[in-house]
């Protein structure tokens, strides 16, 4: 009774001190890490026996004891690294145009809102123009580049307004010192725009590429291979992915397929963790050469 | 390149450096300035006096062109450096702004080397002499070099606000202006500090024209030569600052110097 009677008075004070708004988002935060503990939870739980080199090492097979992710794992990341060197420098030079160069017309502000809802797009949607446009139209064909041309396109609006939102935050004082000084524009870009805004469009250009590489659901429809014996490395390599073949393992019936898709999960998180760990640094290292 | 070559001093002080003539700002349909004629002569300290919000910052910012980079800003009028029409179509606002030097109300070091920000302004204007002896020269102009010397390579930011004010003075004239504008350059400093601003920007008057904007009527008192009294957009009057303070023509001025409420 006497213990019963702490715990309440304890909650009670707890109560008083953060008041009903305190504790109600005191609640949502605790059922978000809870939620997120969950998602990792379930996937180690079910998916802890498949890790291992093997898993990673293997190609997929339709023996679930020998089956791994290697070939799709090295697409993932191939194709992480062909839609950033694509997708970046194009997302980070239309937001330096948007934002610097570009007249205040009516034109302007329409691209703008534009490009804005374009990162609102369902990543489906860009499976269906990758597959006209990269597949068919440029001839392609269902291959690794088509694949990584189109998570291109997926992250470049999400680069454009994480580029626009850094370019934004630097501080006018600064722009308007340089032009005192009798910069040239692009002398205030290149010298004191970008590098004050190189931390959040780094940070932000990670977010969109891991983003991009996460989706399974434009490669199906541009059209991944289910079944990658091999390991992709040239361009025009058959189209395969992490998330595809988790999609794909998890259809089937037999559960030890579905063990499997949770590790590969498990091991598309972290790659996932790893490239934005990766990013957090970069954005520490900028932010201290930008000081 | 720039005023250093022009004797700045020789001609009748009269004889104007720069030159106003029916400036008015808009910015949207907010009216800032109407109708300012006022003439800088050359070697001489003009100082633009009035209450907050009388446009002083935005009649510097007319007179090297960093009013446009404000966004719907609107600018009708001339102004003229020597002969040359700083507003004509063909004049480019860069060259504008490497002749007339401007230093903002709140010191703003980039957050690059005390070095680098002396430096950016002459290697942005492509300089290609000795660029360590004329930051070494400057910084010794403003009184710097002495507390700085050792550690060209310091972050600018870690500087005192006094310091980093002089710095922005110094990387100001590292470009070789032949006018100077200071908006407000001692309002966020401290006594000790404003008066080496205030030292530095008399010892300054010999080589540049100078134009002050300053709501320290008693600093407009000691250092300049001319004052200008802006109210609401307006330029209620301009002579030489003994005439303004002791003896103005305008009622207004008068209430304004005197410290009488309108």
């Amino acid at each position: 009774m006497g213990i019963a009677v702490t715990w309440r008075s304890r909650v009670r004070a707890h109560f008083r001190r953060l008041g009903t708004l305190g504790t109600a988002c005191e609640l949502a935060a605790s059922a978000s890490v809870a939620v997120l503990l969950l998602v990792v939870g379930v996937l180690a739980a079910r998916g802890w026996r498949a890790l291992g080199w093997g898993f990673l090492a293997n190609p997929a097979s339709p023996d679930p004891t020998i089956a791994g992710v290697g070939p799709a794992f090295v697409a993932t990341l191939w194709m992480g690294v062909v839609a950033g060197v694509a997708g970046v420098p194009a997302g980070v030079g239309c937001a330096v145009y948007l934002e610097e160069y570009a007249p205040p017309t009516r034109w302007t502000s329409l691209a703008k809102s534009a490009l804005a809802n374009l990162a609102g797009v369902p990543p489906v949607v860009y499976g269906v123009v990758g597959l006209a446009l990269f597949v068919r139209g440029v001839g392609m064909g269902r291959s690794l580049l088509a694949g990584a041309l189109t998570l291109a396109v997926l992250a470049l609006p999400l680069v454009i307004a994480a580029a626009r939102q850094a370019v934004q935050t630097v501080p006018r004082d600064l722009r308007e010192a340089a032009y005192g000084l009798g910069a040239t524009r692009w002398q205030v870009i290149r010298h004191h725009v970008l590098p004050a805004a190189a931390p959040g469009i780094a940070t932000g250009s990670c977010l969109a590429v891991t983003r991009a590489v996460g989706e399974a659901a434009p490669l199906v429809v541009v059209g991944a291979v289910s079944l990658a014996t091999f390991f992709p490395l040239r361009p025009a390599d058959p189209l395969t992915s992490l998330p595809t073949r988790i999609f794909d393992w998890s259809v089937r019936s037999d559960p030890q397929f579905a063990a499997l898709a949770a590790g590969a999960a498990l091991a598309l998180l972290a790659a996932l963790l790893t490239m934005n760990a990766a990013a957090a640094f970069a954005r520490a290292r900028l932010e201290r050469t930008a000081r | 390149m720039t005023g250093t070559d022009r004797p700045v001093t020789a001609p009748a002080p009269e004889v104007p450096i720069l030159s106003a003539k029916g400036l008015s700002v808009r910015f949207g349909s907010r009216t800032a300035l109407t109708g300012i004629s006022l003439d800088v002569p050359r070697g001489r300290i003009v100082s633009v006096i009035g209450p907050s919000g009388c446009g002083k910052t935005t009649l510097l910012r007319c007179f090297n062109r960093t009013n446009e980079l404000v966004p719907g800003a609107k600018t009708t009028g001339s102004v003229r450096l020597e002969d040359a029409d700083l507003y004509a179509k063909d004049v480019d606002p860069v060259d504008v702004r490497r002749r007339i030097g401007m230093v903002f109300q709140r010191a703003t070091p980039f957050p690059k080397s005390v070095f680098d920000n002396v430096a950016f302004g002459p290697r942005a204007g492509g300089f290609g002499g000795d660029l360590h002896g004329l930051v070494q020269e400057v910084l010794e102009a403003t009184g710097l070099w002495s507390e700085v010397a050792g550690d060209l390579d310091a972050p600018a930011t870690s500087l005192s606000a006094g310091q980093q004010q002089r710095l922005c003075i110094a990387r100001t004239l590292a470009v070789k202006p032949g006018v100077l504008l200071m908006d407000e350059p001692t309002s966020a400093l401290d006594p000790t500090a404003t008066a080496r601003i205030e030292s530095l920007v008399d010892s300054l008057k010999e080589d540049y024209a100078i134009v002050i904007a300053t709501h320290d009527l008693q600093q407009a008192a000691r250092l300049s030569h001319m004052t200008a009294y802006l109210d609401r957009g307006e330029l209620v009057e301009y002579g030489p600052t003994e005439t303004l303070f002791t003896n103005p023509r305008e009622p207004r001025t008068e209430s304004y110097v005197t410290g009488r409420v309108q």
